[in-house]
Protein backbone atom coordinates (compact mmCIF):
# COMPACT_ATOMS: atom_id res chain seq x y z
CA UNK A 1 0.00 0.00 0.00
CA UNK A 2 1.37 3.36 -1.11
CA UNK A 3 2.37 5.62 1.70
CA UNK A 4 3.43 8.58 -0.43
CA UNK A 5 2.31 10.08 -3.72
CA UNK A 6 4.69 11.68 -6.22
CA UNK A 7 2.36 13.81 -8.32
CA UNK A 8 4.57 14.46 -11.36
CA UNK A 9 7.59 12.43 -12.60
CA UNK A 10 9.80 15.57 -12.26
CA UNK A 11 8.96 16.06 -8.57
CA UNK A 12 11.69 15.69 -5.95
CA UNK A 13 9.20 15.56 -3.08
CA UNK A 14 6.24 13.24 -2.43
CA UNK A 15 3.13 13.79 -0.29
CA UNK A 16 2.71 11.30 2.57
CA UNK A 17 -0.79 9.81 2.63
CA UNK A 18 -0.90 9.02 6.34
CA UNK A 19 1.06 10.03 9.48
CA UNK A 20 4.54 8.52 9.18
CA UNK A 21 6.86 7.71 12.09
CA UNK A 22 10.59 8.27 12.25
CA UNK A 23 12.43 5.23 10.90
CA UNK A 24 9.41 3.87 9.00
CA UNK A 25 9.77 2.66 5.46
CA UNK A 26 7.85 4.87 3.04
CA UNK A 27 6.75 3.49 -0.34
CA UNK A 28 6.58 6.15 -3.07
CA UNK A 29 5.06 5.52 -6.48
CA UNK A 30 7.41 6.30 -9.42
CA UNK A 31 6.95 5.65 -13.15
CA UNK A 32 9.83 3.17 -13.20
CA UNK A 33 8.61 1.34 -10.10
CA UNK A 34 8.10 2.00 -6.43
CA UNK A 35 10.88 3.57 -4.38
CA UNK A 36 11.55 2.87 -0.72
CA UNK A 37 12.63 5.67 1.58
CA UNK A 38 13.28 5.71 5.30
CA UNK A 39 11.55 8.56 7.12
CA UNK A 40 14.21 10.64 8.92
CA UNK A 41 11.63 12.01 11.41
CA UNK A 42 7.91 11.86 12.12
CA UNK A 43 6.01 13.32 9.15
CA UNK A 44 2.34 14.37 9.48
CA UNK A 45 -0.33 13.32 6.98
CA UNK A 46 -0.26 15.48 3.84
CA UNK A 47 3.25 16.81 4.41
CA UNK A 48 6.19 16.35 2.06
CA UNK A 49 9.05 13.86 2.14
CA UNK A 50 12.24 14.37 0.07
CA UNK A 51 12.57 11.72 -2.60
CA UNK A 52 16.24 12.47 -3.27
CA UNK A 53 19.05 14.50 -1.69
CA UNK A 54 18.92 18.23 -2.26
CA UNK A 55 21.66 20.84 -2.02
CA UNK A 56 21.28 24.29 -0.47
CA UNK A 57 19.25 26.59 -2.75
CA UNK A 58 18.27 23.71 -5.03
CA UNK A 59 14.67 24.09 -6.32
CA UNK A 60 11.98 21.95 -4.72
CA UNK A 61 9.77 20.54 -7.49
CA UNK A 62 6.12 19.59 -6.87
CA UNK A 63 3.36 19.40 -9.52
CA UNK A 64 6.25 19.56 -12.03
CA UNK A 65 7.00 23.19 -11.06
CA UNK A 66 9.35 24.96 -8.64
CA UNK A 67 7.59 25.68 -5.36
CA UNK A 68 10.59 27.05 -3.48
CA UNK A 69 14.27 26.36 -2.69
CA UNK A 70 16.16 24.40 -0.06
CA UNK A 71 17.33 26.52 2.89
CA UNK A 72 19.63 23.74 4.18
CA UNK A 73 20.95 20.52 2.61
CA UNK A 74 18.13 17.96 2.63
CA UNK A 75 18.56 14.19 2.82
CA UNK A 76 16.29 11.78 1.07
CA UNK A 77 13.52 10.67 3.45
CA UNK A 78 13.61 14.01 5.30
CA UNK A 79 10.46 16.00 6.15
CA UNK A 80 10.35 19.04 3.83
CA UNK A 81 8.49 22.06 5.26
CA UNK A 82 9.00 25.57 6.71
CA UNK A 83 12.18 24.57 8.55
CA UNK A 84 14.13 23.77 5.39
CA UNK A 85 12.51 25.53 2.42
CA UNK A 86 11.96 29.14 1.46
CA UNK A 87 10.05 30.79 -1.34
CA UNK A 88 10.78 34.20 -2.87
CA UNK A 89 7.22 34.84 -4.06
CA UNK A 90 4.86 36.45 -1.60
CA UNK A 91 7.62 37.37 0.82
CA UNK A 92 8.22 40.78 2.33
CA UNK A 93 11.40 42.29 0.80
CA UNK B 1 -24.90 15.33 -22.89
CA UNK B 2 -26.08 16.29 -19.41
CA UNK B 3 -29.05 18.47 -18.44
CA UNK B 4 -30.36 20.20 -15.29
CA UNK B 5 -33.71 21.68 -14.26
CA UNK B 6 -33.96 25.43 -13.71
CA UNK B 7 -36.08 28.56 -14.04
CA UNK B 8 -36.07 30.48 -17.31
CA UNK B 9 -35.40 34.24 -16.96
CA UNK B 10 -36.28 37.14 -19.27
CA UNK B 11 -32.61 37.69 -20.06
CA UNK B 12 -29.44 35.72 -19.44
CA UNK B 13 -28.89 32.30 -17.90
CA UNK B 14 -31.62 30.31 -16.13
CA UNK B 15 -31.77 30.32 -12.33
CA UNK B 16 -31.27 27.19 -10.26
CA UNK B 17 -33.38 28.63 -7.43
CA UNK B 18 -36.44 30.90 -7.46
CA UNK B 19 -35.96 33.12 -4.41
CA UNK B 20 -37.19 36.65 -3.81
CA UNK B 21 -34.18 38.68 -2.66
CA UNK B 22 -34.50 41.50 -0.14
CA UNK B 23 -31.55 43.81 -0.71
CA UNK B 24 -30.57 47.00 1.12
CA UNK B 25 -28.86 49.75 -0.89
CA UNK B 26 -27.14 50.81 2.35
CA UNK B 27 -26.34 49.13 5.66
CA UNK B 28 -28.73 51.42 7.55
CA UNK B 29 -31.61 49.43 6.03
CA UNK B 30 -30.22 46.09 7.23
CA UNK B 31 -32.59 45.50 10.12
CA UNK B 32 -35.64 46.37 8.00
CA UNK B 33 -34.41 43.94 5.33
CA UNK B 34 -33.89 41.22 7.93
CA UNK B 35 -37.34 41.71 9.45
CA UNK B 36 -38.99 41.56 6.01
CA UNK B 37 -37.18 38.34 5.10
CA UNK B 38 -38.02 36.80 8.47
CA UNK B 39 -41.74 37.23 7.80
CA UNK B 40 -41.86 35.79 4.27
CA UNK B 41 -40.93 32.18 3.40
CA UNK B 42 -39.24 32.21 0.01
CA UNK B 43 -37.35 35.45 0.69
CA UNK B 44 -33.61 35.71 1.33
CA UNK B 45 -31.87 38.71 2.88
CA UNK B 46 -28.64 40.15 1.48
CA UNK B 47 -27.49 42.50 4.25
CA UNK B 48 -24.06 44.14 4.02
CA UNK B 49 -22.00 46.91 5.71
CA UNK B 50 -21.62 49.48 2.89
CA UNK B 51 -23.42 52.13 0.81
CA UNK B 52 -22.66 55.09 3.06
CA UNK B 53 -20.02 57.81 2.69
CA UNK B 54 -18.21 56.13 -0.19
CA UNK B 55 -16.63 57.71 -3.24
CA UNK B 56 -14.78 56.74 -6.41
CA UNK B 57 -13.73 53.13 -7.02
CA UNK B 58 -14.91 52.05 -3.56
CA UNK B 59 -18.48 53.22 -4.34
CA UNK B 60 -18.32 51.76 -7.85
CA UNK B 61 -17.37 48.31 -6.47
CA UNK B 62 -20.37 48.48 -4.12
CA UNK B 63 -22.62 49.42 -7.02
CA UNK B 64 -21.27 46.57 -9.18
CA UNK B 65 -21.66 44.01 -6.40
CA UNK B 66 -25.24 45.02 -5.52
CA UNK B 67 -26.33 45.25 -9.16
CA UNK B 68 -24.63 41.94 -9.96
CA UNK B 69 -26.35 40.07 -7.12
CA UNK B 70 -29.64 41.93 -7.65
CA UNK B 71 -29.70 40.75 -11.26
CA UNK B 72 -28.70 37.17 -10.30
CA UNK B 73 -30.53 34.40 -12.20
CA UNK B 74 -31.44 32.62 -8.92
CA UNK B 75 -33.73 35.49 -7.91
CA UNK B 76 -37.26 35.59 -9.37
CA UNK B 77 -37.61 39.11 -8.09
CA UNK B 78 -36.18 41.64 -5.67
CA UNK B 79 -37.36 44.09 -3.02
CA UNK B 80 -34.80 46.90 -2.72
CA UNK B 81 -34.80 48.76 0.60
CA UNK B 82 -33.10 52.15 0.91
CA UNK B 83 -32.82 54.69 3.70
CA UNK B 84 -33.10 57.74 1.42
CA UNK B 85 -29.89 59.75 1.87
CA UNK B 86 -27.27 57.16 0.93
CA UNK B 87 -24.57 57.52 -1.74
CA UNK B 88 -25.67 54.41 -3.57
CA UNK B 89 -29.33 55.15 -4.24
CA UNK B 90 -32.01 52.48 -4.08
CA UNK B 91 -33.47 53.79 -7.35
CA UNK B 92 -30.21 53.09 -9.24
CA UNK B 93 -30.22 49.52 -7.97
CA UNK B 94 -33.92 49.02 -8.76
CA UNK B 95 -33.50 50.42 -12.29
CA UNK B 96 -30.58 48.10 -13.00
CA UNK B 97 -32.61 45.07 -11.90
CA UNK B 98 -35.67 46.18 -13.90
CA UNK B 99 -33.48 46.50 -17.03
CA UNK B 100 -32.97 42.70 -16.86
CA UNK B 101 -36.74 42.23 -17.06
CA UNK B 102 -36.73 41.02 -13.44
CA UNK B 103 -39.66 42.02 -11.17
CA UNK B 104 -38.46 44.60 -8.65
CA UNK B 105 -40.08 46.70 -5.92
CA UNK B 106 -38.63 49.47 -3.80
CA UNK B 107 -39.15 50.71 -0.23
CA UNK B 108 -37.39 53.80 1.14
CA UNK B 109 -37.44 54.10 4.93
CA UNK B 110 -37.30 57.91 5.13
CA UNK B 111 -40.19 58.15 2.63
CA UNK B 112 -42.36 55.61 4.45
CA UNK B 113 -41.73 57.35 7.74
CA UNK B 114 -40.34 54.76 10.10
CA UNK B 115 -39.06 51.17 10.12
CA UNK B 116 -42.40 49.61 11.06
CA UNK B 117 -44.09 51.20 8.06
CA UNK B 118 -41.17 50.21 5.82
CA UNK B 119 -41.25 46.61 7.08
CA UNK B 120 -45.03 46.44 6.56
CA UNK B 121 -44.76 47.68 2.98
CA UNK B 122 -41.77 45.44 2.27
CA UNK B 123 -43.52 42.33 3.59
CA UNK B 124 -46.59 42.96 1.45
CA UNK B 125 -44.45 43.51 -1.67
CA UNK B 126 -42.33 40.40 -0.94
CA UNK B 127 -45.44 38.30 -0.41
CA UNK B 128 -46.80 39.34 -3.80
CA UNK B 129 -43.50 38.43 -5.51
CA UNK B 130 -43.27 35.06 -3.72
CA UNK B 131 -46.80 34.19 -4.87
CA UNK B 132 -45.88 35.05 -8.48
CA UNK B 133 -42.62 33.09 -8.23
CA UNK B 134 -44.46 29.99 -7.00
CA UNK B 135 -46.41 29.83 -10.26
CA UNK B 136 -43.22 29.40 -12.32
CA UNK B 137 -42.40 25.84 -13.44
CA UNK B 138 -38.90 24.44 -13.91
CA UNK B 139 -37.68 23.61 -17.41
CA UNK B 140 -34.90 21.35 -18.64
CA UNK B 141 -31.67 23.07 -19.74
CA UNK B 142 -28.41 21.72 -21.21
CA UNK B 143 -25.14 22.15 -19.28
CA UNK B 144 -24.25 24.92 -21.73
CA UNK B 145 -26.62 27.11 -19.65
CA UNK B 146 -24.63 26.54 -16.46
CA UNK B 147 -21.87 28.79 -15.15
CA UNK B 148 -19.97 27.21 -12.26
CA UNK B 149 -18.05 29.26 -9.72
CA UNK B 150 -14.81 27.64 -8.51
CA UNK B 151 -13.47 28.35 -5.03
CA UNK B 152 -11.10 26.86 -2.52
CA UNK B 153 -10.55 27.82 1.11
CA UNK B 154 -9.06 26.26 4.23
CA UNK B 155 -6.52 24.61 1.93
CA UNK B 156 -4.39 21.73 3.08
CA UNK B 157 -2.31 19.35 0.99
CA UNK B 158 -5.30 17.15 0.12
CA UNK B 159 -6.79 20.11 -1.75
CA UNK B 160 -4.11 19.91 -4.46
CA UNK B 161 -4.11 16.15 -4.87
CA UNK B 162 -7.78 15.20 -4.45
CA UNK B 163 -10.47 17.87 -4.14
CA UNK B 164 -9.18 20.38 -6.71
CA UNK B 165 -8.30 17.77 -9.39
CA UNK B 166 -11.78 16.21 -8.98
CA UNK B 167 -13.35 19.65 -9.40
CA UNK B 168 -11.03 20.33 -12.36
CA UNK B 169 -12.38 17.19 -14.04
CA UNK B 170 -15.92 18.57 -13.59
CA UNK B 171 -14.85 21.97 -14.96
CA UNK B 172 -13.42 20.30 -18.08
CA UNK B 173 -16.69 18.37 -18.62
CA UNK B 174 -18.90 21.41 -18.22
CA UNK B 175 -16.82 23.56 -20.55
CA UNK B 176 -16.64 20.68 -23.08
CA UNK B 177 -20.47 20.65 -23.14
CA UNK B 178 -20.57 24.39 -23.90
CA UNK B 179 -20.95 25.64 -20.33
CA UNK B 180 -18.84 28.07 -18.34
CA UNK B 181 -16.76 28.25 -15.20
CA UNK B 182 -14.89 30.95 -13.31
CA UNK B 183 -11.63 30.70 -11.40
CA UNK B 184 -10.94 33.61 -9.04
CA UNK B 185 -8.99 34.56 -5.88
CA UNK B 186 -6.15 36.21 -7.73
CA UNK B 187 -4.03 36.28 -4.53
CA UNK B 188 -4.14 32.48 -4.69
CA UNK B 189 -2.81 32.45 -8.26
CA UNK B 190 0.52 34.05 -7.32
CA UNK B 191 3.25 31.66 -8.43
CA UNK B 192 1.07 29.78 -10.92
CA UNK B 193 0.19 32.57 -13.32
CA UNK B 194 2.63 31.35 -15.99
CA UNK B 195 0.91 27.96 -16.00
CA UNK B 196 -2.47 29.66 -16.56
CA UNK B 197 -1.17 32.14 -19.16
CA UNK B 198 0.01 29.18 -21.30
CA UNK B 199 -3.64 28.06 -21.57
CA UNK B 200 -5.00 31.42 -22.75
CA UNK B 201 -6.90 31.35 -26.04
CA UNK B 202 -4.91 34.35 -27.35
CA UNK B 203 -1.59 36.00 -26.38
CA UNK B 204 -3.58 39.09 -25.27
CA UNK B 205 -5.56 37.02 -22.78
CA UNK B 206 -2.29 35.43 -21.59
CA UNK B 207 -0.79 38.89 -21.05
CA UNK B 208 -3.92 40.01 -19.19
CA UNK B 209 -3.64 37.01 -16.86
CA UNK B 210 -0.02 37.87 -16.02
CA UNK B 211 -0.87 41.56 -15.47
CA UNK B 212 -3.86 40.76 -13.26
CA UNK B 213 -1.76 38.56 -10.97
CA UNK B 214 1.16 41.01 -10.89
CA UNK B 215 -1.13 43.93 -10.01
CA UNK B 216 -2.53 41.96 -7.11
CA UNK B 217 0.97 40.99 -5.94
CA UNK B 218 2.05 44.65 -6.06
CA UNK B 219 -0.98 45.75 -4.05
CA UNK B 220 -0.09 43.16 -1.42
CA UNK B 221 3.56 44.34 -1.32
CA UNK B 222 2.42 47.93 -0.79
CA UNK B 223 0.02 46.82 1.90
CA UNK B 224 2.65 44.89 3.83
CA UNK B 225 5.66 47.17 3.25
CA UNK B 226 5.59 48.92 6.62
CA UNK B 227 8.14 47.46 9.02
CA UNK B 228 5.54 47.33 11.82
CA UNK B 229 3.34 45.05 9.74
CA UNK B 230 5.81 42.29 8.95
CA UNK B 231 3.99 39.88 11.24
CA UNK B 232 0.87 40.46 9.10
CA UNK B 233 2.44 39.72 5.75
CA UNK B 234 1.96 35.96 5.34
CA UNK B 235 0.17 34.85 2.19
CA UNK B 236 -0.45 31.43 3.55
CA UNK B 237 -2.31 30.73 6.76
CA UNK B 238 -1.49 28.67 9.85
CA UNK B 239 -4.14 26.21 8.68
CA UNK B 240 -2.42 25.84 5.30
CA UNK B 241 0.93 25.20 7.02
CA UNK B 242 -0.46 22.68 9.51
CA UNK B 243 -2.07 20.97 6.56
CA UNK B 244 1.29 20.50 4.78
CA UNK B 245 1.29 23.47 2.38
CA UNK B 246 4.63 25.25 2.80
CA UNK B 247 4.83 28.02 0.19
CA UNK B 248 2.45 30.34 -1.60
CA UNK B 249 3.52 28.86 -4.96
CA UNK B 250 2.71 25.34 -3.74
CA UNK B 251 -0.71 26.54 -2.64
CA UNK B 252 -1.35 28.23 -6.01
CA UNK B 253 -0.26 25.20 -8.05
CA UNK B 254 -2.60 22.99 -6.04
CA UNK B 255 -5.40 25.54 -6.32
CA UNK B 256 -5.37 25.97 -10.09
CA UNK B 257 -6.22 22.27 -10.53
CA UNK B 258 -9.83 23.21 -9.90
CA UNK B 259 -9.78 25.05 -13.25
CA UNK B 260 -9.15 21.77 -15.09
CA UNK B 261 -6.91 21.62 -18.15
CA UNK B 262 -8.83 23.49 -20.82
CA UNK B 263 -8.26 26.83 -22.55
CA UNK B 264 -8.89 30.10 -20.72
CA UNK B 265 -11.19 32.40 -22.67
CA UNK B 266 -10.71 35.67 -20.83
CA UNK B 267 -10.24 37.70 -17.66
CA UNK B 268 -13.32 39.36 -16.13
CA UNK B 269 -13.39 42.48 -14.00
CA UNK B 270 -15.36 42.55 -10.73
CA UNK B 271 -19.07 42.55 -11.53
CA UNK B 272 -18.56 41.81 -15.23
CA UNK B 273 -20.81 39.07 -16.66
CA UNK B 274 -19.49 36.48 -19.11
CA UNK B 275 -19.79 37.03 -22.84
CA UNK B 276 -19.29 33.82 -24.78
CA UNK B 277 -19.21 30.56 -22.77
CA UNK B 278 -15.89 29.20 -21.57
CA UNK B 279 -13.46 29.18 -18.63
CA UNK B 280 -12.65 32.61 -17.23
CA UNK B 281 -10.48 34.14 -14.56
CA UNK B 282 -12.36 36.65 -12.41
CA UNK B 283 -10.35 39.44 -10.80
CA UNK B 284 -11.21 39.16 -7.09
CA UNK B 285 -9.02 38.85 -3.98
CA UNK B 286 -8.59 35.71 -1.88
CA UNK B 287 -11.03 36.56 0.92
CA UNK B 288 -13.54 33.68 0.82
CA UNK B 289 -16.55 35.99 1.01
CA UNK B 290 -15.28 38.58 -1.47
CA UNK B 291 -14.41 35.81 -3.95
CA UNK B 292 -17.79 34.07 -3.76
CA UNK B 293 -19.56 37.45 -3.88
CA UNK B 294 -17.59 38.22 -7.05
CA UNK B 295 -18.57 34.85 -8.56
CA UNK B 296 -22.23 35.53 -7.74
CA UNK B 297 -22.11 39.13 -9.01
CA UNK B 298 -20.73 37.86 -12.34
CA UNK B 299 -23.62 35.37 -12.61
CA UNK B 300 -22.44 31.92 -11.41
CA UNK B 301 -25.60 29.99 -10.52
CA UNK B 302 -23.73 27.36 -8.43
CA UNK B 303 -20.40 27.54 -6.60
CA UNK B 304 -18.23 24.54 -5.72
CA UNK B 305 -15.96 25.27 -2.77
CA UNK B 306 -13.14 22.84 -1.98
CA UNK B 307 -11.87 22.87 1.59
CA UNK B 308 -9.18 20.78 3.25
CA UNK B 309 -9.62 22.14 6.77
CA UNK B 310 -13.43 22.55 6.53
CA UNK B 311 -15.72 25.59 6.44
CA UNK B 312 -19.47 25.85 7.07
CA UNK B 313 -20.02 28.96 4.98
CA UNK B 314 -22.70 29.63 2.36
CA UNK B 315 -24.13 32.47 0.23
CA UNK B 316 -27.71 33.79 0.33
CA UNK B 317 -29.60 32.43 -2.67
CA UNK B 318 -26.67 30.72 -4.42
CA UNK B 319 -25.94 27.05 -3.59
CA UNK B 320 -22.34 26.56 -2.42
CA UNK B 321 -21.39 22.88 -2.67
CA UNK B 322 -18.63 22.12 -0.17
CA UNK B 323 -16.23 19.35 -0.96
CA UNK B 324 -13.11 18.12 0.80
CA UNK B 325 -10.25 15.83 -0.20
CA UNK B 326 -9.60 15.05 3.46
CA UNK B 327 -11.70 12.15 4.72
CA UNK B 328 -11.08 12.94 8.37
CA UNK B 329 -12.32 16.50 7.80
CA UNK B 330 -15.39 15.09 6.05
CA UNK B 331 -16.12 12.70 8.90
CA UNK B 332 -15.81 15.46 11.51
CA UNK B 333 -17.68 18.14 9.60
CA UNK B 334 -20.20 16.30 7.40
CA UNK B 335 -23.01 18.30 8.96
CA UNK B 336 -21.68 21.23 6.91
CA UNK B 337 -19.99 19.50 3.93
CA UNK B 338 -21.56 17.96 0.84
CA UNK B 339 -19.02 15.65 -0.84
CA UNK B 340 -15.93 13.65 0.10
CA UNK B 341 -13.22 13.51 -2.57
CA UNK B 342 -10.87 11.96 0.03
CA UNK B 343 -11.56 8.51 -1.43
CA UNK B 344 -8.94 9.41 -4.05
CA UNK B 345 -6.38 9.23 -1.24
CA UNK B 346 -7.66 6.56 1.10
CA UNK B 347 -9.40 4.19 -1.32
CA UNK B 348 -7.24 4.84 -4.39
CA UNK B 349 -10.25 5.84 -6.51
CA UNK B 350 -9.32 7.63 -9.74
CA UNK B 351 -9.91 11.32 -10.38
CA UNK B 352 -12.46 10.64 -13.19
CA UNK B 353 -14.41 8.24 -10.94
CA UNK B 354 -14.71 10.79 -8.15
CA UNK B 355 -15.15 13.63 -10.67
CA UNK B 356 -18.16 11.84 -12.19
CA UNK B 357 -19.74 11.62 -8.73
CA UNK B 358 -19.09 15.33 -8.18
CA UNK B 359 -20.61 16.25 -11.55
CA UNK B 360 -23.72 14.30 -10.54
CA UNK B 361 -23.78 16.28 -7.29
CA UNK B 362 -23.51 19.58 -9.21
CA UNK B 363 -26.40 18.61 -11.50
CA UNK B 364 -28.58 17.42 -8.59
CA UNK B 365 -27.87 20.63 -6.69
CA UNK B 366 -28.66 22.79 -9.72
CA UNK B 367 -31.90 20.86 -10.19
CA UNK B 368 -33.08 21.51 -6.64
CA UNK B 369 -31.35 19.35 -4.01
CA UNK B 370 -30.26 21.80 -1.26
CA UNK B 371 -26.67 21.96 -0.02
CA UNK B 372 -25.81 21.67 3.69
CA UNK B 373 -25.11 25.41 3.70
CA UNK B 374 -28.58 26.18 2.29
CA UNK B 375 -30.26 23.89 4.82
CA UNK B 376 -28.27 25.55 7.60
CA UNK B 377 -29.13 29.03 6.28
CA UNK B 378 -25.40 29.87 6.17
CA UNK B 379 -24.95 33.20 4.41
CA UNK B 380 -21.54 34.35 5.62
CA UNK B 381 -20.04 34.70 2.15
CA UNK B 382 -21.88 37.84 1.04
CA UNK B 383 -18.99 40.31 1.42
CA UNK B 384 -18.60 43.32 -0.83
CA UNK B 385 -15.03 44.23 -1.84
CA UNK B 386 -13.77 47.64 -0.66
CA UNK B 387 -11.12 49.78 -2.28
CA UNK B 388 -9.20 51.89 0.18
CA UNK B 389 -7.60 54.21 -2.34
CA UNK B 390 -5.26 51.46 -3.60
Amino acid sequence: MLTALRIDPRDNVAVVLRNVQKGEEVLVNMKTGAVHLTAQSDIPFGHKIAVSCLLVSEPIIKYGEEIGNAKTPIQSGEWVHLQNIYCERGREN
Amino acid sequence: MHTFYGYRRQQGLPGVRNWVAIIPSVFCANTVVRRIAQQVVGAVELTHPVGCSQVGLDLELTAKALKGVGRHPNFYGVVVVGLGCERFQAQELADSIAAMGKPVEMVVIQEEGDTQKAIDKGVRLALKLVEQAAKQQKEEFPLSELCLGLKCGGTDSTSGIAANPALGWVTDQIVAEGGSAMLTEVTELIGAEHVLARRAVTPEVGQKILETVRNMENKLKVGTAHSDLQNRSALISPGNEDGGVTTVVEKALGGIHKGGTGPITGVLAYGEPIGEPGLYILDCPGHDGEAVTGLAASGCQVVVFTTGRGTPTGFPGVPVIKITGNTSTFERMKFNLDFNAGEIIDKGLSIPEVGAGLLQKVIETASGVPTKAEIGMNDELFCITRSYGG
